[in-house]
């Protein structure tokens, strides 16, 4: 099946609230939304989110990758509808490039990547009339976590109390070097013994730093930390893992599957977490899957602050397709952005529980009207006339 | 000691909701007359919104309210559907308000069902809440904080929308009476919530947290404002 038309939609949709961690602070999601149409009609959106800090990529990049490269691609394939294929396999056939050249400062074109692979998944899945719970059907119910991102220690303690009375079981705070002892100990007096806490540091520590921190943060009882230190050496990473009890999980530094391949053989970190959007979408995500269940490395499903309801519920099926998850994040939708993009609410109820979502594709009815309305700037391009 | 701060608690987010309101770029734009026609009617759309189901919202709280409040929210309910001896439908004054605002069939439609449209929200929207108790806490905290909003600024809205958008005093007649008729509303609603919190012996802790979750975007401008288009310095609105 050919792919006739695409229309990316760079959008700015409003926080609720803002949201801030120690390495930006927005008021708005940027996720570009991929709109795909198929010779048969058949419509499918996939988005990503380009995150300068993250993968290199900027939106303005994001939308130069799809325009150039991605497009070309898609434009240039007949793809095969799944009919029961091999799930990895399948999405594995989607061949879309990603790789960045050392210079462009992009260490991979993911979030791009991981915006045409989901529309892609979506339409075909689609035109079949497949759920993408049927190619990866879900083996456990969804738990989500609540993040905890306010920078004072008083709006943490109250972000807390709201997650409390919300009844989420997990929680992950982010942490900047700054009050951590205070934030930590205010926030776990705040839900008590029994609500799981880990950290995320997103990079902000030096490797002795790190250790200290996880020494000093080791008494409120942390499931895990998550990127201490920037992205690097990861024998870095594992010096900080052998210091401390703590479960050291890779964030930023695990983009790519050589990536996860250098952390398993450095023996850096006891926990990945997975991001469509970083790691490039279904397929990759879950070849990097594969690897840390073979290696014994806990997984985590994480999310883009700010994503819509396409990357949540992709988020959705992923997590409960994986064997065994340690943790999972995203699917705030409302809660979060002003509006979200899909008919029915995508975020989670009490207890941070979610149902699978069921409808053809990735499961989400997406909204034209919301797209033009928060679109920044629109894209249309259309295949070449055979 | 903790009862006797409950109130005061629960009005300085009241204060502070209205103020942020009555201070917020629409509202003043609204006031000064220096919004749009455009943008008088999206406004005029969204209150009719907002307000056309009070009756189904009520009807809920009077489900869940405890004895000693159910009275009083029977007569709200009675009175909002023009049943009681004043036997004023609030509906029907929206619908008149629209109406004077050259609303045609189809935009009235339009509004009916995008009223519809928020009930059905309520019920589909995964519940946060692991109790009817906190979410019947949580709606009439926003219910009472509306009429807290309407006794101090209706007359306020009535006016502007006189002035600036040259609407006739009698399309403006639910805003009349939203002045001085909810002064008392508001004061017995706050009445509510006391009982409310007594009778489901809801802890001050939770009760906090459960203003600080209902309030934690200006509820006014929310629903008032939804679609306006962003006014300069307006964008960090809400803290
Ligand atoms: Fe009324
Ligand atoms: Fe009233
Ligand atoms: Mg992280």
């Amino acid at each position: 099946m050919r792919i006739v038309e695409a229309t990316l939609f760079a959008l700015q949709i409003p926080f609720v609230e803002a949201f801030a961690h120690s390495v930006r602070s927005r008021s708005s999601s940027d996720s570009i939304v991929v709109r795909l149409r198929a010779e048969d009609g058949t419509v499918g959106y996939g988005e990503a989110v380009a995150r300068p800090y993250v993968t290199g990529e900027t939106v303005a990049g994001c939308l130069q990758f799809m325009e150039r490269t991605l497009w070309p691609a898609v434009q240039a394939t007949d793809y095969v509808p799944w009919a029961g294929q091999e799930e990895i396999a399948w999405l594995g056939s989607l061949t879309l490039p990603a790789e960045a050249n050392e210079t462009s400062g992009v260490v991979a074109w993911h979030g791009s990547r991981c915006g045409f692979e989901l529309a892609l998944v979506d339409c075909l899945l689609k035109a079949a009339g497949v759920s993408l719970g049927e190619l990866l059907p879900p083996r456990h119910p969804v738990t989500y976590s609540g993040v905890i991102t306010a920078s004072s220690v008083e709006g943490a303690v109250k972000h807390a109390k709201r997650f409390k009375q919300f009844g989420l079981p997990y929680l992950k705070v982010k942490i900047t070097g700054e009050a951590d002892q205070e934030r930590l100990a205010a926030i776990r007096a705040a839900v008590g013994p029994a609500v799981s806490l880990r950290v995320d540091g997103n990079g902000a520590y030096s490797v002795e730093g790190a250790i200290a921190t996880c020494e000093a943060l080791a008494e409120f009882h942390i499931d895990s930390a998550e990127q201490m230190i920037p992205r690097g050496d990861p024998q870095a990473l594992a010096t900080v893992q052998a210091a401390t009890a703590i479960s050291q999980m890779a964030d930023e530094s695990l983009i790519t599957l050589a990536d996860a391949q250098t952390l398993i053989a450095a023996k850096a970190c006891r926990g990945f977490n997975l991001r469509l959007a970083k790691c490039g979408g279904l397929g990759p995500t879950l070849a990097i899957a594969e690897l840390a269940q073979a290696a014994g490395i806990a997984v985590q499903v994480g999310c883009q602050v700010g994503e819509t309801a396409i990357l949540s519920a992709a988020g959705r099926h992923l997590a409960a397709y994986l064997p065994e998850i340690s943790f999972c994040e995203g699917s705030y939708g409302s809660l979060l952005l002003r509006e979200d993009l899909s008919r029915r609410p995508i975020h989670f109820g009490h207890r941070g529980l979610a149902k699978p979502l069921k409808g053809p594709g990735l499961g989400v009815e997406i909204q034209d009207a919301l797209l033009e309305k928060y679109a920044q700037q629109t894209i249309s391009l259309l295949a070449k006339a055979v | 000691m903790i009862t006797l701060s409950i109130r005061p608690l629960i009005e300085t987010h009241y204060v502070n909701q209205v103020q942020v309101f009555a201070d917020s770029p629409w509202f003043q734009h609204l006031e000064q007359g220096q919004a749009s026609r455009q943008e008088y009617d999206a406004f005029i759309f969204n209150l009719c919104q907002t307000h056309l189901k009070s009756p189904q919202i009520l009807a809920f709280l009077y489900a869940v309210a405890p004895p000693t409040a159910a009275p009083q929210i029977k007569h709200n309910l009675l009175e909002e559907l023009g049943l009681d001896q004043v036997a004023i439908c609030h509906p029907d004054l929206l619908y008149q308000l629209a109406t004077a605002a050259g609303f045609d069939g189809d935009r009235q439609t339009h509004l009916a069902e995008a009223a519809q449209a928020q009930i059905r929200q309520l019920c589909t929207d995964p519940l946060l809440f692991g109790t009817i108790q906190e979410l019947g806490l949580s709606v009439l905290l926003e219910v009472t904080c509306f009429e807290w909003m309407l006794s101090r600024l209706a007359s306020r809205i009535g006016k502007a929308l006189a002035a600036h958008r040259g609407l006739p005093s009698e399309s403006l007649t639910w805003f009349h009476h939203h002045s001085e008729v909810d002064i008392r509303h508001a004061e017995e609603g706050l009445d509510s919530v006391e009982q409310y919190l007594a009778y489901y012996e809801i802890e001050a802790e939770d009760l906090e947290t459960i203003l600080d979750i209902t309030f934690r975007e200006n509820i006014f401008v929310k629903r008032y404002f939804a679609d306006l288009p962003a006014i300069a310095g307006a964008a960090d609105e809400n803290r």
